[in-house]
């Protein structure tokens, strides 16, 4: 295989494919797409994390504006957190629209995370949405496919290919030359989707020069760019194993309709149908059930607070909790709150873990389908990925944990151990400058290193498709005739 | 006859045609084992809520029968959006928005909107359910069965012999056409007689409305079809066409709009809300608990002989505390309802003039799945929690042991979906959609 015939051929379908006024006309309406698709995303963005923030200081207000009260009523009055879109969201919008982005967190109850836009949405929000990644994953394939597809088939027809042949050209250079060639020609589309990207992200956050967002938009293009390589093969190897121009268009839309829409809906389908979610009422019967096994901090004649009580008599040497020198029943709601985070925490690892065993299947799916790989890819470097999302809950819930123990500490060390129950009322109370101390909840970006960990097998399925492809072309060359 | 027949011949020969059509029916009876799997999950979900309550009940009783302002603190009640068997056929929205809920007395604002257990992923992969296969994959179908109906006659020669000999151009390859709208006729026949079979669905109205929705679909399909092959094009670019009409009004369309919709009409007023109903309770324990209690009997007049308790805690203030949850975010419950009737409206507006949309929001309206629907549902459960206060607050607030109430009247209780029934009405935009298309084709089909 000669460099330099292969750079011939490279260049010559450069050339040719732009020929035909119906690849400006293409090139426009991507474009076009483009801008729509950035213009409606970065603003959603912007105006999505704006109502966000708002609402957090909203919240926050509210909470810092409460009087001196018993703490514990701050414990219940609890705060809301936010979940903000990630910077790269703009460009790969991932979960966000299924992800609820609002959660209220106060003692004793770990509330769902509401209000996704598929819960305002009508059912038309299935057919997908308009993402700059959208256009790379399912669009520009497509049109790979249709600049692509005659590439070979097509000398063939005419009979070019044969002279090609006895001129001294060899199948290798004709199908790498090809494949470069396309794959130059998706650079096209691929240049101006990251320009914008970058410019977006240059001009719209003043966070991201944390957090490895650089790299993370240097391994989303690489990824784009191993992606577009493979389509590019893929599409070279078909055209030369078909027969007729006409044959060969026929396959690549079937192998896009396969493993865009029919494979990723079907793997996820499989692994929920092997791997069920569990309702949510067998979810809190289960730990109902292990909290009253274990300890039921509101059942006064529970066992195990009732030797807890008398563990802490003895060991203050006193025969009355109200002779403690701190809040018993502050102590109790902390020991309640350890107990029951615990278990919630148990029980909601393994529906994470159920979860995890559902999306396994189409995890695994990468390495037969490139589409997935790159599908995979994108969302975890963006930020928009199914971890993410759970990265987020355990956030909030570490908060709410936080808040709620920080409460019953303050009622332990400032409410009259006097007081047996209860926290109505303006007289055992708590200064409110306390309600300032406790920071507000703020939402971090997954760290990268998570995030790398992620989005590793996805990113080996898109190396080893580069292997692949490169023997599909190898293995074509062999195969291949000329008629 | 003859004529038929033989079309129907030359038809069939071709193994593409052979092969998409058996995956196009192999695929629907996937969709509709989804949908069956969809139902019978929400079924068990309903018995496991059947039979939790009556021992939830039992132990709430048992802990807290001197307190019953304590045990309504905990007590559950459920209410179920029992599914439609049409739901199976088409999904929609009760894959994200739960049909059985749990709730207490206390403000309902912060128990509405509660999502159920869902992995995000399957929401965004969707479901691969039997709306899904005809609305997404129908179209694909059409398109393999009809983009070379001229084209192949001019490409293999014979297209001289049939100007010839034919009496007429244009019924030659209507016929041709007709012939292909009647296999595909078999195959949802065949699909929907498999969905009625497997999901138990009754013969009645809605369900016709489906199937015609579907034939109209098909139609409108074969109509943009012919549109396309008068032009006497090649086959190949023909395919290309079709395909990419295809591509545009089945993701493209539908996907810009909905990025349109969402960026046009977010919906901060979910969030104000929210806070609004946090606030409106969680303040009440510092302000003057006569006031509170005041403005409960503003809005219960009939309670007000219970008088005002003000001295510590008592179940009469923090239940009026708890309404105030709900009343003092009335505002920002209406503009997050008008919020949502005006995204609905926006959506089904544009649905109207395409076909694609039209079909999912008139197949999850026909089978109860849409978000309005939902919204009524969760309207219902408004009215279901009123009727749970208005019932215990009286016997709340006279102190009543727990086990003086028949608790076997609390069984989980059931909402009737109001599947609008169908009415012509819904199959006027395909109908139009399809004459427009027939229209376009005439000065065409003319010059064949």
């Amino acid at each position: 295989m000669k460099w330099a015939n292969v750079r011939l051929f490279a260049l010559n379908f450069w050339h040719n494919a732009k020929k035909p006024k119906a690849f400006y006309l293409l090139y426009l309406i991507f474009i076009l797409l483009t801008a729509y698709a950035a213009v409606s995303g970065i603003q959603n963005h912007v105006v999505q994390n704006d109502i966000r923030e708002e609402h957090q200081d909203m919240a926050r207000q509210s909470w810092v504006n409460n009087p001196d009260k018993h703490p514990h009523r701050m414990a219940h009055f609890g705060t809301f957190a936010f979940r903000k879109s990630p910077p790269l969201g703009i460009f790969d919008f991932g979960l966000e629209s299924f992800t609820g982005n609002t959660v209220f967190l106060e003692a004793h109850r770990q509330n769902s995370v509401n209000f996704s836009e598929a819960t305002f949405s009508t059912g038309t929000l299935r057919f997908g949405e308009l993402s700059l990644a959208l256009l790379l994953q399912l669009v520009l394939p497509l049109i790979l496919f249709f600049i692509g597809f005659s590439s070979i088939a097509g000398d063939k027809q005419n009979g070019t290919l044969k002279i090609l042949l006895s001129q001294g050209a060899n199948w290798k250079e004709i199908l790498f030359g090809r494949t470069l060639g396309l794959f130059a020609i998706s650079l096209l589309f691929l240049i101006p989707i990251f320009l914008i990207v970058l410019i977006a992200m240059l001009f719209l956050n003043s966070e991201i020069g944390h957090d490895f967002y650089w790299v993370r938009l240097l391994t989303i293009v690489l990824g784009y760019s191993l992606f577009l390589f493979v389509v590019s093969g893929i599409t070279v190897a078909v055209s030369a194993s078909s027969n007729s121009p006409k044959n060969a268009l026929l396959r690549l839309l079937g192998i896009w309709l396969l493993l865009v829409v029919l494979l990723p809906k079907t793997a996820q389908a499989m692994g929920s149908y092997w791997h069920p979610t569990p309702t949510k009422l067998a979810f809190q019967s289960g730990i109902e059930k292990e909290v009253i096994e274990y300890g039921d901090s509101h059942n006064p004649d529970d066992p195990h607070y009732n030797k807890l009580r008398d563990s802490v008599l003895a060991v203050h040497n006193v025969k009355e909790v109200t002779d403690l020198p701190f809040n018993y029943s502050g102590f109790v709601m902390r020991e309640g709150e350890k107990i029951t985070s615990k278990l919630y925490r148990k029980h909601n690892e393994d529906l994470i873990a159920t979860y995890e065993k559902q999306n396994d299947i189409t995890r695994f799916s990468s390495y037969l389908n490139p589409f997935t790989a790159i599908k995979q890819l994108s969302m975890s470097m963006a930020g928009t990925d199914f971890r993410s999302y759970i990265d987020f809950q355990n956030q909030a819930d570490d908060y709410r944990y936080e808040l709620a123990q920080t409460m019953n500490e303050l009622q332990m060390e400032y409410i009259s151990p006097k007081k047996k129950s209860g926290s109505e009322g303006k007289i055992h109370v708590v200064g409110h400058e306390h309600w300032k101390e406790f920071p507000d909840f703020n939402h971090q970006p997954t760290p990268f290193i998570q995030t790398m960990k992620e989005a590793l097998p996805a990113l080996i399925a898109m190396l080893l498709w580069l292997l692949i492809t490169v023997e599909i072309l190898l293995f074509t060359s062999k195969r291949a005739r000329a008629i | 006859m003859m004529k038929f027949k033989l079309l129907l011949w030359q038809c069939i020969r071709s193994r593409e045609v052979w092969l998409s059509l058996v995956l196009i029916a192999l695929l629907g009876i996937i969709g509709i084992l989804i949908g069956s799997k969809h139902l019978s999950k929400q079924q068990a979900a309903i018995a496991e809520v059947k039979q939790y309550q009556e021992q939830h009940f039992d132990r709430q009783v048992s802990l807290h029968n001197e307190d019953l302002g304590l045990l309504l603190y905990y007590a559950k009640f459920a209410y179920i959006k029992n599914l439609d068997p049409l739901a199976g056929l088409s999904i929609g929205q009760t894959d994200v928005n739960p049909t059985v809920k749990r709730i207490t007395i206390k403000t309902f604002e912060a128990q509405k909107f509660d999502t159920d257990l869902v992995n995000p992923m399957n929401l965004l992969s969707g479901n691969l359910d039997l709306s899904f296969v005809i609305i997404y994959l129908l179209p694909l179908l059409v398109i393999v069965l009809t983009f070379n109906v001229i084209s192949e006659e001019t490409e293999t020669g014979t297209w001289q012999l049939v100007a010839i000999q034919a009496k007429s151009k244009v019924r030659f390859v209507i016929s041709k056409l007709l012939i292909r709208f009647f296999l595909l006729l078999i195959v949802l026949i065949f699909l929907f007689t498999v969905a009625k079979i497997v999901l138990g669905i009754p013969l009645n109205i809605n369900f016709v409305f489906l199937f015609s929705l579907s034939i109209l679909y098909a139609l409108f399909w074969f109509t943009l079809s012919f549109f396309v092959i008068v032009f006497k094009r090649s086959s190949g670019f023909n395919a290309l066409s079709l395909l990419s009409i295809w591509l545009g009004l089945i993701i493209l369309l539908p996907a810009g709009i909905n990025a349109f919709i969402a960026s046009k009409y977010p919906v901060p007023e979910a969030l104000s809300t929210a806070i609004a109903q946090r606030d409106g309770y969680h303040t009440k324990w510092d302000t003057d608990k006569l006031a509170t209690i005041q403005k409960f009997y503003d809005h219960y007049p009939q309670f007000e002989k219970y008088g005002y308790p003000t001295d510590g805690f008592n179940w009469l203030w923090y239940y009026a505390m708890q309404q105030m949850g709900d009343d003092d975010s009335k505002k920002q419950q209406a503009a997050l309802s008008e919020k949502i009737t005006l995204r609905e409206k926006t959506s089904e507006g544009i649905a109207s003039i395409l076909p694609n949309m039209h079909m999912q929001l008139a197949f999850n309206r026909l089978a109860g799945t849409s978000m309005s629907q939902h919204m009524n549902y969760l309207d219902a459960t408004d009215t279901f929690h009123e009727d749970l206060r208005l019932f215990f607050y009286p016997k709340i607030f006279e102190e009543k042991y727990a086990d003086t109430i028949n608790w076997d009247q609390f069984p989980p209780a059931y909402y009737e979906i109001q599947t609008n029934k169908g009415s012509l009405k819904i199959l006027i935009p395909l109908f139009i959609a399809s004459l427009v298309m027939i229209f376009m084709a005439i000065p065409m089909a003319r010059r064949l």
